[in-house]
């Protein structure tokens, strides 16, 4: 599969949302563990908007810290969005990430936060009325997300599964 | 940031170096007598860290590494986690189960257990020397291996250090053997109330409050 080179990269690391219209770019979420990568794509226009959530709720989150909590995340991925020009009509939402990678006994806390994750985005994204066109979601391995605003084509990494487009 | 919090977090960074360094010294020779081999550690070094930039400190976020995980319960609570590259892990692993280096060629069961043990002692052992000194008590949890991308296991880290701020103090040590150095790294997250905690007390090297 083609490789993106680093100058096309915009990396969208822990807690941020990147959106992004330049055709040349890739939108790129590295090493997703538990964390949501959720990837929205205005196929009319051409803009992308990637979120790297971590934890599934905020109590009050505000400003940059928005992209941190998945319930806060999505409604600030898609206004950010529709303030760079996206229409609802014209976008799609693919959904990565919420693995359990901690899976000994004795870490109650963190066992379940990968499922935590992908219910409230599914929750929010159903109260929003938004559907998921598709997603790669749970198991154990982490994952990387490559979104090319070029065409919205989304590629999913897996150590020991290679690549595979979304 | 302002200031004030510069030189707080400043003097509390140098406080914990103060006191690990004879925690990780202590893990070193733990591991050391465990793998028969003569381990040494370097002088360990607190730094107040941006959660996106964890993952820079050991490769990058696709960086296949093995996480070895434990949770700090007691006065001092907190997270360790070693990371290892993967070839150093299972070089590790054949150390420890006392077979010629390049047996083991995946982490399976076994491997995974040598691993878990190599985790409890060195937790153990720094630790120990860390109440030794401070007086705080602190007991590690039973150990989790995962293998994974670096990213990935850094998760757990941000997650369990409950997403507060954007920054969060680590304290590192790489290990080295020979001339080599292992590229194996240890890391303490103390938990921010203890971080409060320590400051508030001027906790002094000679363990004496000031």
């Amino acid at each position: 599969m083609e490789k993106p080179n680093d100058d096309s990269t915009i990396a969208v690391g822990l807690g941020e949302i990147r959106i992004c219209s330049d055709p040349s770019k890739v939108l790129v979420a590295y090493g997703l563990g538990s964390c949501i990568g959720l990837g929205a794509y205005d196929s009319y226009r051409r803009i992308a908007g990637l979120l790297h959530a971590v934890l599934p709720i905020s109590n009050g989150s505000e400003g940059s810290t928005l992209g941190r909590y998945v319930n806060t995340g999505i409604p600030a991925l898609i206004a950010q969005m529709e303030d760079a020009g996206a229409s609802r009509n014209h976008t799609t939402f693919r959904m990565v990430g919420g693995a359990n990678i901690i899976t000994s006994p004795g870490f109650e806390e963190l066992l379940n936060i990968g499922d935590r994750n992908i219910n409230i985005a599914r929750k929010v994204l159903a109260e929003l009325d938004v559907e998921i066109l598709a997603e790669d979601v749970g198991g154990n391995a982490g994952r990387t997300v490559h979104l090319y605003i070029r065409d919205g084509k989304m590629t999913v990494r897996t150590l020991g599964q290679g690549e595979k487009e979304l | 940031m302002s200031d004030s919090a510069n030189t707080f977090n400043a003097h509390l960074l140098s406080i914990l170096e103060i006191m690990a360094r004879e925690g990780v010294k202590n893990a070193a020779r733990g591991l050391s007598g465990m793998t028969g081999e003569q381990v040494a550690v370097e002088e360990p070094e607190a730094a107040l860290v941006s959660f996106s930039e964890l993952p820079n400190l050991v490769g990058g976020p696709e960086q296949e590494v093995v996480g070895i995980y434990l949770l700090i319960e007691g006065e001092m609570s907190g997270q360790i986690m070693l990371i290892l590259p993967i070839d150093q892990a299972l070089e590790l692993t054949d150390l420890v189960l006392d077979r010629p280096i390049g047996t083991a060629k995946a982490l399976s069961s076994m491997e995974r257990s040598a691993l878990a043990e190599v985790g409890n002692l060195t937790c153990s052992f720094f630790l120990n020397s860390i109440s030794a000194l401070t007086g705080l008590s602190a007991r590690p949890s039973p150990p989790a291996v995962m293998i994974d991308m670096a990213g990935a296991i850094l998760d757990i880290v941000v997650i369990t250090a409950g997403g507060v701020g954007d920054h969060i103090i680590v304290l590192r040590a790489s290990f080295t053997k020979g001339d080599r150095e292992v590229q194996s790294q240890f890391w303490v997250i103390p938990e921010s109330s203890v971080l409060t905690a320590i400051a508030r007390r001027g906790w002094a090297p000679d363990g004496k409050t000031k």
